[in-house]
């Protein structure tokens, strides 16, 4: 098991409240593959410092868990196939 | 002919070794924009002061903060 943290921007259109079902949904990959989610940290809208996809504002959110590659692998996947997610990035601190 | 006035090297301490950082975030913008330039480039060691592994850590960081649109590539001022 690694520790991996992730970072995933959603799209602003993305209600307010309907971000945390969201992102629940996609991390129940992670528990279903015997990983353990340790913290979600939703930053909400904030301003990008460029255009994605013709968007200039994203929902960030930061999420810390451990598990083991191939799981985050297979969730880095599915939130990449999703229309609602603009970017993602996968990093494991310890390595740096 | 005037001789170049000699100029007397001011010896910078590295921040993060001064401070006892060893991992430099990439989410914390705010730190991270003191080593960029107006124009969103990465600045020089020379002129941070940082030394080599730092410096070599703030860029990473940099970088990666650029990936997920938290600081610019290029910013379009002038």
């Amino acid at each position: 098991m690694r520790h991996y943290e992730v970072m995933v921007i959603l799209d602003p259109d993305v209600e307010e409240r309907a971000v945390s079902p969201l992102i629940e949904n996609f991390l129940n990959v992670v528990r279903t593959g015997g990983g353990n989610v340790e913290k979600v940290d939703t930053w909400g809208r904030r301003r990008l410092s460029y255009e994605i996809n013709k968007k200039s504002e994203g929902i960030y959110s930061v999420i810390d868990l451990k598990a083991e590659p191939a799981v985050v692998k297979e969730l880095d996947r599915q939130l990449n196939l999703s229309e609602q997610v603009l970017r993602t990035k996968v990093l494991r601190p310890d390595t740096h | 002919m005037a001789k170049p006035p000699v100029r007397k090297p001011k010896k910078k301490v590295c921040v993060f070794c001064k401070d006892k950082i060893t991992y430099v975030d990439y989410k914390d913008t705010n730190l991270l924009r003191k080593f960029i330039s107006d124009r969103g480039k990465i600045r020089a060691r020379r002129v941070t002061g940082n030394c080599t592994q730092h410096q070599r850590d703030v860029a990473t960081a940099v970088k990666n903060s650029r990936e997920v649109a938290l600081l610019p590539y290029t910013s379009t001022a002038r």
